[in-house]
């Protein structure tokens, strides 16, 4: 799969904000096997904060997908989270994502393409709360392929 | 320490080390988290459509061993000070489920300035091969 350097800082469209119920918490954190008793619950002061990792759950506009590889093509490489600031219950969470970085590198099985996607997860009061840059990699077609 | 007293910064030495944690993730949970997490792909619920993409069956999705690793970090510091600032993974080979799996991690490096910890954090298999590998930073608040 060959791409066009020129969509190198190009901005999805924003996703429709995703109201965070203190249920998907929860199944969230049994799911995980999150028993700390500091996520997933009510805290201190009432709010039922999720685990850091919640913030990977999201999910990006179709458009996105473009980017990402079809199995067997390539595959998802790998993650790099952020985290600023703690979702909460009632947030709602707004992802934009913008093409990061490609870069191609060749070794014995060919040439790969890697594709970086940056998505930043905003609250409801426009606080960042996340950055999550998505790793993949696309297996370029050999000759014949 | 008890993760009720949580870490503190002045007392994590370089070479400190996070589990081993011993786990076996079912398909059960493994289709759990795909399902509460919206990812929907046959592989990661259904043997048959794994199979069908050429996997021998359902595969644990890479955020789930991402989440795996933050809980190492996040259990580590307890209720503390401390808090994780950053993840990142690298995804070297496919996860199971119903395999014997080690979380484990170390600290590789302290930035007393910033109250940074820095740690390296890997799931292997029960062939020791490392599956996931990655690192993380943990950050502390000034006087702490």
């Amino acid at each position: 799969m060959a791409f066009d350097q020129s969509l190198i800082g190009k901005e999805f469209e924003a996703t429709e904000p995703v109201t965070v119920s203190a249920e998907v918490i929860g199944e969230f954190c049994r799911a995980l096997g999150e028993d700390s008793g500091r996520y997933g619950r009510p805290g201190p002061d009432g709010a039922v904060v999720a685990p850091p990792s919640f913030a990977v759950t999201f999910r990006n506009t179709d458009a996105f997908f473009q980017y990402t590889p079809r199995f067997g093509r390539g595959f998802d490489a790998g993650k790099e989270v952020e985290f600023i600031a703690p979702i909460r219950a009632g947030d709602r969470i707004t992802l934009t994502s913008t093409v990061r970085e490609m870069y191609e590198k060749t070794g014995r099985s060919g040439t790969m393409t890697f594709v970086i996607l940056r998505s930043t997860l905003c609250n409801q009061r426009g606080e960042t709360v996340a950055h999550v840059d998505h790793r993949f990699v696309h297996r370029n077609p050999g000759p014949g392929e | 320490m008890s993760a009720a007293d949580g870490r503190h910064f002045a007392t994590i030495e370089i070479g400190e080390a996070l589990g081993p944690h011993e786990i076996v993730i079912g398909k059960a949970r493994a289709r759990a988290y795909a399902a509460v997490c919206g990812m929907g792909s046959g592989r990661f619920h259904d043997d048959e459509a794994a199979r069908a993409e050429g996997l021998p069956g359902i595969i644990i999705p890479g955020n789930f061993s991402l989440g795996l690793l933050s809980k190492l970090v996040t259990d580590w510091l307890g209720a503390g000070p401390g808090r994780l600032k950053r993840i990142g993974t690298t995804y070297r080979a496919m996860v199971f489920p119903e395999r014997r799996l080690l979380l484990q991690g170390f600290v590789t490096h302290l930035e007393p300035e910033s109250r940074a910890v820095e740690i390296d954090v890997w799931i292997e298999n029960e062939d020791n091969e490392r599956l996931v590998i990655g690192t993380a930073t943990a950050e502390f608040p000034p006087g702490d």
